[in-house]
């Protein structure tokens, strides 16, 4: 009787599935290294198991292992920082130690600030160009969480309004999606709620195109498509 | 017997999970011949359309694959494991696609089978007495709030709607549930 009930509740929600995305998300990035709520999310999977196992097989339609199979060789292998973390502490004291860090980190330094008047003056260049499209992305509550704009040239940029909270070990990835039967397409991926130019190449661009942002593991989407919760999303629109 | 039958089950499915994460494709191929008709018959109770659950099992079976190195076997047993990567998935899909949608109607109005209904399952709960014996114990409208949630994927604010009952209250109803399913429970 250790656990708090609270916790232990809550758990329960989220077996569920009625924590929304912001809790969920919070949720999940405290799963990661809160043991005994982890284990309070196994009792309840553990308790309501019986209620999966009344549900009706299906048999699955011609082809469906054979998408599977084909799927498993695109997964990259797992990554190595599981093997690299022991080892961690000693290096980032070397470094530390390091002369010729610090000297690099001087002249990045000055770099950076030369690097900056240039962003400023294409910055400053690039504020009397007008976007063309824009979309305004909001949260289930209807905050304005982010911006994409689209601009003639084809660049493409997202512009956060507000700090996303992003759990450990998770980054946020941006998807836009112009065609139900094509599905979502990934067109970046960030740490943290920041300014960053998207990918969209080749990909389609018109008015009304979905453009929304997802809580993902750090390396981007396993499986490709949105695995996490939506955090915002909008439809982009023409400027008058 | 039957659940007997299903801890040994149980137990090849772990044994098969273990060499999963040694790169045997055989031992994934295992897992999908026990239990994906049952997985889609899971994910359809929530995605309602049969291509949806399929996609859902589909993309649940590449994260069991590549996640098998993480399974422990100290947190619950490897079919659990396995159904919670499933109702995740089904899970984003169901809010995504509810999201994502233009033009098609939401999956959520689609009507669901009535075996779906919370007291068909109930009546199918018989062999595992425990967790049936518990359900019993709460009044019908909290427990059909508990298993709309856990089989059809419904979020508050749907189960609030279908019942006709504020928000709240449905909150309320559904943590008191929970507080007593773990009393009762263990």
């Amino acid at each position: 009787m250790t656990q708090e009930p609270d916790r232990e509740i809550l758990a329960g929600e989220y077996v569920l599935g009625l924590l929304d995305g912001a809790e969920k998300a919070v949720f999940e990035g405290r799963l990661a290294d809160d043991v005994g709520l982890d284990a309070a999310v196994t009792r309840w999977r553990t308790r309501l198991a019986p209620i999966d196992a009344t549900a009706r097989p299906v048999e699955p339609s011609m082809g469906l292992w054979q998408r599977i199979e084909g799927g498993l060789d695109r997964v990259p292998a797992p990554s190595p920082a599981a093997s690299m973390r022991p080892a961690l502490g000693a290096r980032l004291l070397r470094w530390w130690e390091n002369l010729w860090l610090w000297r690099g980190a001087a002249f990045a330094g000055i770099a950076a600030a030369l690097l900056l008047t240039l962003g400023l003056v294409a910055a400053l260049d690039r504020a009397r160009r007008q976007p063309v499209m824009v979309a305004v992305l909001l949260t289930d509550t209807n905050i304005a969480a982010a911006v994409v704009n689209t601009f003639a040239d084809g660049r493409v940029e997202l512009l956060p309004l507000q700090d996303i909270a992003v759990p450990q070990g998770r980054a946020l990835e941006i998807w836009t999606l112009w065609d139900r039967a094509t599905g979502p397409r990934s067109v970046g991926l960030i740490d943290r709620a920041r300014a960053v130019p998207l990918r969209l190449d080749n990909l389609p661009l018109g008015a009304d195109q979905l453009f929304e942002i997802t809580v993902e593991p750090a390396s981007g989407s396993p499986t490709g498509r949105p695995t996490g919760p939506i955090v915002a999303k909008g439809l982009t629109a023409r400027r008058l | 017997m039957a659940v007997n039958a299903a801890q040994s089950q149980g137990a090849g499915i772990e044994q098969a999970l273990a060499a999963c994460a040694g790169g045997d494709k055989n031992a994934l191929r295992r897992i999908y011949d026990q239990e994906c008709p049952r997985m889609i018959g899971v994910a359809q109770r929530m995605l309602k359309r049969r291509a949806l659950a399929e996609e859902a099992v589909q993309d649940s079976f590449i994260l069991i694959w590549r996640h098998a190195g993480r399974f422990d076997p100290q947190r619950g047993s490897g079919l659990t494991w396995i159904y919670a990567i499933l109702r995740n998935r089904s899970l984003s899909i169901l809010r995504d696609e509810k999201r994502m949608e233009t033009d098609e109607s939401p999956i959520g109005q689609e009507a669901a089978s009535e075996e779906d209904d919370p007291e068909t399952v109930m009546a199918k709960l018989s062999d595992a007495k425990a967790l049936r014996g518990c359900l019993e114990t709460l009044p019908a409208p909290r427990r059909g709030m508990v298993l709309l949630a856990f089989v059809q994927g419904l979020s508050h604010g749907e189960i609030a709607g279908r019942l006709g009952m504020p928000l709240g209250t449905v909150k309320s109803w559904i943590r008191r549930s929970l507080i007593a399913l773990k009393e009762c429970l263990g």
